[in-house]
Formats: C-alpha cells, sequence, structure tokens
C-alpha cells in the first residue's frame, strides 16, 4: 500500500524525450504518433526574430496525473478504469468496451487507444513492468539526462518525492477542476 | 543489396521487427532457440557501453530468452550520469533493424548500381587479397596507395592497428569534419582542449554549442540542472533559437559566420576596461600586450561587431562585464562540431584567449584538464615500408595531422593533383557519402578508385558504393577495448558483448583476424619485390624474422577479452569490475555512492581532478599563447584578425544555409532507426515565418533547396526561431540507398548542397559558408 505520486523538475528538461521512447520499450507501446503515455509539451515561440520572448518556451513533460479524484474513473460504466491499492489509476483491458468516455472525460488528454487489444491504454506508472518486480523507479524517471522526475509513495514522509515536496514550492496543472493531480512540476 | 532471403533469415527479420515494436508481444517459443536451456525465462542484466553517439554511456542491457528486452541507464560511469537519452534507449532498434548487413557481399554489377552476391567470408578475404596484391605490385609496394578511414568508436583503435601495420600514410576521420579547428585553437592556446566544469561554472558563453540538443556528457546533464535562476547564467549565441537558447538568461541570434568578430569585441571590452584577470593574465599569460595592442588598435568595439555580427554593442559590453565578473567561474565553451568557416580556428583561439582573461583555466568552474588512469599498452607492429610515400593532402593546409584534411583529400585526387594515384579504400563504419559536402563528388570519388572494402553495420550510401562488404555486429553483440575517459572524475570503461552477433556479422577484431590471415603473406611477398631494405634485411636475418616484422596477423592474435585484461592488469580488481559493471576506477568501491534516486556520487570532493597543471600549461612557453609567431611562416595569422573577406554578402531572396544537431538523431548513423523516427520522422527546413509568408510557404510544404553545388527536396517549417536570411536543417536524412527502408529518400539531405570549401589551418569544412535559393514544389 503506498500513494505513488511524481514530481517534475521541469525546469531542467531539454526536450530531448528520452523518456517518450523509455516508455514505449518499457510499456511495449506500439510506434506512431497517435500512440503514447507520456510526452514533452510546447508552444511555439512568441515574439519576432530576434526579439524573442525566452520564457514563452518552455517545455513540460507530461503523463497521466494520476489523480485523486480522476473524470475518467467517474465517467467509465463498466468500471474499466479503477484505482489500484497504490492509488495508481488504472485499466482493466478485459473490461474496457471501448466507449471513450474516458478519453474525453481527461482533462490532460492522457489516454489513447491501443490497437493491439483495441481498448483504452495509458501510463501507469511502470505497475506492471517494474513496481510488480519491486523496482522502485518508473522507466521515464531513471532515464532522464537531467533528471526531472521524482517517483514515490507520498505517503512515506522519509521518501524522496516526500521530501522535496516538502522543501519546494510546486504548481499543479487545471487544479481547479478539483481532480487533485499527483503530478507535481516544482518552481 | 539484391540477395536472396531464406525462410529462415525472414523469420529472424520478423522477430526483431516484433521486439522493437512491443516487448508484450514476443512470442517466447520462436525466440527461444536463441537462449541456452538454463536461461529460460530468467531476465539476465548485461552492464555495456552504448554506441548510438560518441558519449559512450554506461548501459544496463536486459536479456530475457537471448533477446535484448530493454537498454537502461546504469549509474557507475562519472561520465554519462546515470541516463540514457533518446538513441540510447533506440538501440534495440539498431540491433534489431532488419535493414542489417547480414553477410559479406561482393558487388555484381556495375558500382552504384546497387547489385552485391552474397560471398562467405573466406570468398571475400580472398577477393580483397587479389585486388590488393595487384594494386601494390602496380605501385611498387607505395602502401600510401590505400587509404584508410574509420568512424568515431570505441573499436577504431582495432582497425588503426590494421592501417599501422600496412603501413599506408593515409588515415582520414571526421576530425576534419567536425572538431580539429576547435581542439587546435584551445590546444594551442590555453594547451588542452580541456573540459569544461559545467558543475561548477556560474557563467557560460555557448555559442553555436547546442547542449540541450546536440547532447555531451556530462556536459548536458550537470548543466541544465543549473540554469534557469538555479546557479549558473548562460548566455547562447546562435543564428537559431535552439532548446538550449530557451534555457538561456540571454540569446543572441548572431548572423551566421561572424563569432569572431563578437569574440574579439568581448575582448576589446575587458581590456580596455582593464575588468580582466590581471594577477592571472601577470603570471601565466605570454604576449599579453602584443594582443592588447591588436585588439585595441584594430578598433574591436562592441559599435563595431555590431555592424557584423547584428548584435546590440550594448548587449555586447553586457555579457563582457558579466563575464568578468563571475570570473573564474566564467568560461566560454569550446564547443565541438565547429567547422563552419573560413575563420574557425582564429575564432577558438580568440575564445580560449577570451576564457583565459578571466582566469578560469585549470581551476573549479572553468575549464579542467583532469586525470588520466594509466593502462598496460597493446604492442602491434609497426613497420616501415620503404616504398611507402608520404600523404598526398599535406599540401592542402597549413597544418595537416594524422587524420588529414578529407575533403581536401578527396578533392585532390578527384582534380588529379595528386603526387601518385590513390587506389583503394578501407572504410571502417565511415560515411563519407554523407558526412562530407558535394556528395556528387564524394560518389565520383568511390567509384575512380579500384578497391572499395566498407564494414558497417547498416547499408550506408557509403556501402552501397563500395566494392566489398563486410558486415560488422552491432555494438550489443561485441566486446571492444577497453578505454580510460580521463577527466575530472576519471574511469576506465569496457563495453561488454550482450549477446551473440545476428546473422553472419562479425565483431571488428575478428574480422581483422580473418582478414589478416589471409592477405598479410601475399602483401608481404609484394614488399620483398620492391623494398631493398626488406631484400637486404632478409640476406641478413633471413626470411622468417624479417616477416615477424611485417606480419599483420599479431596485432588481433588474441580475443577483445585477453587484451582487455591485459590493459587493466595493474589495477588490482579492475577486469572483474569491467565485466560486470561496465566501469572501474581506483577506490570505486569506497566512493560510488547513492544519494538519492536520481543522484549518485563518484568521487569525493577531495579527488576530483580540477586543478593539475600547477601554474605549467601544456604550451610551448607554459604560458596562455596571444602570439603564434611560428604560424604566420605558414599563411596563418599569429593572433585572431578579422578579415573583410569573412563578411559573406547574401544576396536579396537567397539564404545562408547552416546544418546541425538535435537529440533524437546522430548524423546519418541513426536514419533508419525505427524507434527515433516515430519521435522525430523526418527533418524539416527552418524558414522564418515572415519570409515564409511572402514566398507562400506554409508548414508542410515540399521545398526545393539549391546550392551552387546540388539540390535536395525538404518540407517546411515555417518558426521565428531562425532569422530572415538564414536556413537551416537537421543533418543526416535524405539517404540515397534503397536497402534503408525507412530513411531512403527520407527528408532534405544537407551533404548534397553545402560547398566543399575548407578552412586553411587544418582543411577543416566550411560547413556554413553555402548560399541557397529556395522554391516550392
Amino acid at each position: 500500500m503506498a500513494r505513488y505520486g511524481m514530481a517534475l523538475d521541469y525546469k531542467s528538461c531539454i526536450n530531448c524525450r528520452a523518456c517518450e521512447s523509455a516508455c514505449k520499450a518499457e510499456n511495449g507501446v506500439l510506434p506512431g504518433r497517435d500512440n503514447y503515455r507520456i510526452w514533452v509539451g510546447q508552444k511555439e515561440i512568441e515574439g519576432q526574430f530576434p526579439k524573442l520572448s525566452i520564457s514563452s518556451l518552455t517545455y513540460q513533460p507530461s503523463q497521466c496525473q494520476h489523480c485523486d479524484n480522476a473524470p475518467c474513473q467517474q465517467v467509465c460504466p463498466t468500471n474499466a478504469t479503477y484505482y489500484d491499492e497504490n492509488g495508481v489509476v488504472r485499466v482493466n483491458p478485459e473490461q474496457c468496451i471501448l466507449c471513450t468516455y474516458c478519453i474525453n472525460a481527461c482533462p490532460y488528454d492522457a489516454r489513447y487507444i491501443d490497437d493491439r487489444t483495441v481498448t483504452v491504454d495509458k501510463c501507469n506508472f511502470c505497475s506492471d513492468t517494474r513496481l510488480a518486480n519491486g523496482e522502485t523507479t518508473t522507466a521515464c524517471q531513471a532515464t532522464c539526462p537531467t533528471k526531472v522526475r521524482t517517483f514515490g509513495d507520498l505517503d512515506d514522509p522519509n521518501s524522496d518525492i516526500s521530501k522535496l515536496l516538502e522543501k519546494r514550492e510546486y504548481k499543479q496543472i487545471k487544479e481547479h477542476l478539483g481532480t487533485k493531480p499527483k503530478l507535481f512540476y516544482l518552481l | 543489396m539484391k540477395v536472396e532471403i531464406s525462410r529462415r533469415r525472414f523469420l529472424q527479420g520478423s522477430v526483431a521487427l516484433t521486439v522493437a515494436g512491443g516487448v508484450s508481444m514476443t512470442p517466447a517459443s520462436v525466440l527461444a532457440s536463441a537462449a541456452k536451456v538454463e536461461d529460460i525465462g530468467k531476465t539476465k542484466i548485461v552492464a555495456t557501453l552504448c554506441e548510438m553517439c560518441v558519449n559512450k554511456c554506461a548501459v544496463y542491457a536486459h536479456v530475457k530468452n537471448g533477446i535484448i528486452k530493454k537498454l537502461d541507464p546504469n549509474p557507475y560511469f562519472p561520465k554519462s550520469r546515470n541516463m540514457l537519452c533518446p538513441r540510447g534507449n533506440s538501440g534495440l532498434a539498431s540491433i534489431y533493424d532488419e535493414d542489417r548487413l547480414k553477410y559479406p557481399l561482393i558487388r555484381d554489377g556495375e558500382k552504384g548500381s546497387g547489385k552485391f552476391r552474397r560471398a562467405t567470408w573466406d570468398e571475400a578475404y580472398a577477393y580483397i587479397g587479389e585486388k590488393l596484391t595487384k594494386i601494390l605490385d602496380e605501385e611498387k609496394d607505395n602502401r600510401s596507395t590505400v587509404a584508410f578511414c574509420a568512424g568515431e568508436g570505441m573499436a577504431e583503435h582495432t582497425f588503426k592497428n590494421f592501417y599501422t601495420g600496412f603501413g599506408s600514410a593515409h588515415f582520414l576521420n571526421h576530425a576534419s569534419l567536425c572538431l580539429a579547428t576547435t581542439v587546435s585553437g584551445y590546444s594551442l592556446t590555453i594547451g588542452g582542449y580541456g573540459q569544461s566544469d559545467l558543475e561548477n561554472a556560474n557563467y557560460v558563453i555557448m555559442a553555436g554549442a547546442n547542449r540541450a540538443e546536440a547532447i555531451v556528457t556530462p556536459d548536458t546533464m550537470d548543466f541544465f540542472k543549473r540554469t534557469k535562476g538555479r546557479g549558473a547564467k548562460l548566455v547562447t549565441v546562435d543564428p537559431r533559437f535552439t532548446n538550449t537558447a530557451a534555457k538561456s538568461d540571454k540569446w543572441l541570434g548572431i548572423n551566421v559566420g561572424t563569432d569572431l568578430a563578437f569574440v574579439l569585441a568581448l575582448t576589446y571590452v575587458v581590456l580596455k576596461e582593464g575588468i580582466y584577470n590581471k594577477d592571472f593574465v601577470e603570471k601565466h599569460f605570454n604576449d599579453f600586450e602584443t594582443y592588447k595592442n591588436h585588439v585595441i588598435s584594430n578598433g574591436y568595439t562592441p559599435e563595431w561587431a555590431e555592424k557584423i555580427t547584428g548584435i546590440n554593442a550594448d548587449d555586447i559590453y553586457e555579457v563582457a562585464r558579466d563575464f568578468m565578473k563571475h570570473a573564474p567561474q566564467s568560461i566560454y565553451y569550446q564547443g565541438r562540431r565547429t567547422t563552419w568557416s573560413k575563420n574557425d580556428f582564429q575564432l577558438r583561439r580568440a575564445q580560449a584567449i577570451f576564457s583565459a582573461l578571466g582566469g578560469g583555466i585549470d581551476i573549479k568552474g572553468g575549464i579542467c584538464f583532469g586525470k588520466k588512469i594509466p593502462m598496460e599498452g597493446h604492442e602491434v607492429p609497426s613497420p616501415i615500408y620503404d616504398q611507402s610515400e608520404p600523404r598526398i593532402d599535406s599540401t592542402e593546409a597549413a597544418v595537416v595531422g594524422g587524420s588529414g584534411t578529407w575533403v581536401g583529400f578527396r578533392n585532390k585526387v578527384l582534380e588529379g593533383r595528386a603526387e601518385y594515384p590513390i587506389r583503394a579504400l578501407f572504410n571502417y563504419k565511415h560515411n563519407p557519402m554523407q558526412n562530407m559536402p558535394n556528395s556528387k563528388k564524394t560518389e565520383e570519388f568511390l567509384k575512380k578508385l579500384d578497391l572499395v572494402v566498407t564494414i558497417d553495420t547498416m547499408p550506408s550510401d557509403t556501402v552501397m558504393l563500395s566494392d566489398v562488404i563486410l558486415p560488422e555486429c552491432t555494438y550489443l553483440e561485441r566486446t571492444d577495448p577497453a578505454k580510460v575517459y580521463g577527466g575530472i572524475e576519471p574511469a576506465i570503461v569496457q563495453r561488454n558483448k550482450v549477446v551473440d552477433p545476428m546473422y553472419e556479422s562479425k565483431p571488428i577484431i575478428d574480422i581483422m583476424r580473418g582478414l589478416t590471415e589471409k592477405i598479410s603473406k601475399p602483401l608481404f611477398e609484394i614488399t620483398k619485390k620492391y623494398d631493398e631494405e626488406v631484400q637486404d634485411a632478409i640476406k641478413e636475418d633471413g626470411e622468417e624474422a624479417t616477416y615477424e616484422e611485417f606480419d599483420l596477423t599479431l596485432a588481433f592474435k588474441q580475443t577483445q577479452e585477453e587484451l582487455n585484461h591485459h590493459a587493466v592488469s595493474k589495477h588490482p580488481g579492475a577486469a572483474e569490475s569491467l565485466h560486470e559493471k561496465g566501469v572501474f576506477y581506483p577506490n570505486m568501491d569506497k566512493w560510488f555512492k547513492k544519494i538519492n534516486v536520481n543522484e549518485y556520487e563518484y568521487y569525493p570532493e577531495s579527488e576530483k581532478a580540477y586543478s593539475v597543471r600547477n601554474g605549467k600549461f601544456k604550451t610551448p612557453s607554459g604560458k596562455i599563447e596571444c602570439n603564434l609567431s611560428s604560424l604566420t611562416k605558414r599563411g596563418i595569422d599569429a593572433m585572431p584578425t578579422w578579415k573583410k573577406e569573412y563578411e559573406m554578402v547574401i544576396p536579396d531572396g537567397q539564404f545562408r544555409f547552416v546544418t546541425g544537431r538535435h537529440a533524437q538523431f546522430t548524423q546519418s548513423g541513426t536514419a533508419n532507426n525505427k524507434m527515433l523516427l516515430d519521435l522525430v520522422p523526418t527533418n524539416y527546413l527552418w524558414i522564418n515565418k515572415r519570409v515564409a509568408a511572402r514566398m507562400g510557404i506554409k508548414f508542410g510544404d515540399e521545398l526545393e533547396v539549391a546550392s551552387s553545388v546540388g539540390k535536395t527536396r525538404i518540407k517546411a517549417y515555417p518558426t521565428e526561431k531562425i532569422g530572415l536570411d538564414t536556413v537551416f536543417f537537421i543533418h543526416g536524412f535524405g539517404n540515397y540507398s534503397e536497402e534503408l527502408t525507412l530513411a531512403h529518400n527520407n527528408g532534405g539531405r544537407d551533404s548534397n548542397i553545402i560547398e566543399d570549401s575548407i578552412e586553411p589551418m587544418h582543411g577543416a569544412t566550411c560547413l556554413h559558408d553555402t548560399i541557397v535559393e529556395i522554391r516550392k514544389v
């Protein structure tokens, strides 16, 4: 029993996308531009050359926010989307009927369709490939060149993530929706 | 390569596809044959080193049932700092690429026709031997008529042993297409290229170097944790707004090819205002006053530089003063692929001197030289052939070193100016068709040779123009020479074989062994025929004793594992550590510590080699060299000087072309990688948004980019991240080879359009001196 979350030191992100390729290899996500559990968000820069706004171009690494109050879970008619014992938002492909309500409900656009199982898939904090084997990090955290991510148990006051959130300020994405996301962007 | 594919081969190919596509889909029963019975179902972890680019990061390969399932970072190597970039992750798609070279091939049609016949290794060796003996007989044992070239890599050394024994004067590698000017610019000025201590620097100017995209370890990892108001100030100088620019405090969009004027103006400010590190200059500068007078009397003011560089004079004043305020923890970053323009060597000299004016040399937070860990050498025969002539390309630039000037060499041969014919080329994993400007000339050059032997893993454009193709296995299928990486935190590392070579591919050392066993004796016969020194020696010492010196097989008698064991024999426990962890350094068991889930400590602070020179730099005077008067007799300026000819006019409606890299591809070597193409499917031409709008160009429009030497097609990416008169695209795309099924004709090819001029110091290419025209097609 744990309550897993992730802190992201997003200012360190260089948009190399190692996390994306590590995630695909680790979790067997099919190739293809629509198939991904994890991504780096960015906008086109503001201003005109050479007067460009440096601060307008930030890289925002992202994935499922594993909300404590997840809209995707609420709308699922078959309970295919559920919280596991570690607070990780999961999808049971056996129960998924591909109604896609969850894809529409997710405010973070974190879900996609896996063409093999023809069910919805998303980040599960490497629950099957790593956590089930006793590992304590996710593939995206481990591979990151600038160590953007810190994954861990929010309920354990001695975990690296708890200590980090204790001393650093952070923001959360679309917090106002009441989703209670478990991804924390460090300021 | 039109070769028959048997059912079994096809099956191997389809298995590979599945592995790269998704781990969970792998049918265990199909793969079981590749693993030992007792290992089935278990995961084995092998510590090895990456080879997807030049950095050699430490990797853990997870192997199940004989198949590599996943590559993860291995934390032990101080240089790679426990990470694996997208290319490192995508090594999976490199070993399991269906387009790999699978067996030896011999050309079976016109050169360039792509027709090859499958051969056995023995057939291929015999074919090479026959051709070589004929060539050397005709050339009277002038070994230099056979040239050697190699791509960067740990096993380049093994191939070089063959070159050394063979006795040719011609070795060519990437240096003159890459970093020759910066390595020598810094070495001749401050006594070494050094390592920027980006973990501790407080102020860094990165000009043209793009460490957020062109990843260099440990620089990239150390630095971008500290930018954005977190300890280190970064000024990025680049004609493009790169990912590095996005991480900086200040970005200066400079006109292409004018960096030298920028550095001279920075120097002017600190000399004029007397804000340099006076103590350091007094103790460690040679000919300082001469340089000071030179910079001031030439009027290299910020106002002067503004007109040339397009950078506001105010910004230049600010950067110069800020740099010195933070000095000596201030660095003008050396850069790596620095073959840009004619003034490149002088630019690097000016950077080194400017950096040194702050005193940030051989000091924590500055440019450090670091330490090495001694290793045992491996003796290989280095015979002298009396008939061997000196390099032909030494006339093409002031100082041509051991790795030559590639463009100078190629062009001299093509223009019929060579003192003697160049007949053959041995090529180890090098792709001159893509890495050298003006592909048309490279193709003509390769076709002109009587024998081109290429050892590679993938059917590159150069492979397709070869006569004999020898398939090397990928880095995950071989053990490479152990090597020391010196630096602030030095370590010895070793690439360990993860799985057996697939198909009929072999590691380079096995290829060299097989080849030399076949050709060493017949080649010696030619030497006997023409070499009077050898004839005398035989009379005196007998044939057997004389041959021993010329025996090419000696360098490859032992296995790579045996050689590695010997190389570290002086360090107790090193061989075991290299095998288990891929890494060794003295006291590693004591010093290596995990600090938290993301961080490790390799050396205690007191043991880091920040300062090693004791005030004596490795230059002729032992000081920072401002004035290299010995160069003037070779036609090279003794001090960095701006010349009118450096100011390139860009005609209206035309653009200056720049090339570069990003984090997802390594030159042309990864162009066919399925996992990387999944991240970035192709390259795009960066063109200014307003200019594009005027020309009616929208995102994704197909464009033709043409220069005086050729053209290429590419899709458009209109953006404000580039200036009005500049265009850019990533190198390595637009491959000709039809055997690269994913890379073939994918995107724009810069080697088609870049003009092949060279700079005067080392004959390094000027990759940013080309003007292009663009039209919608």
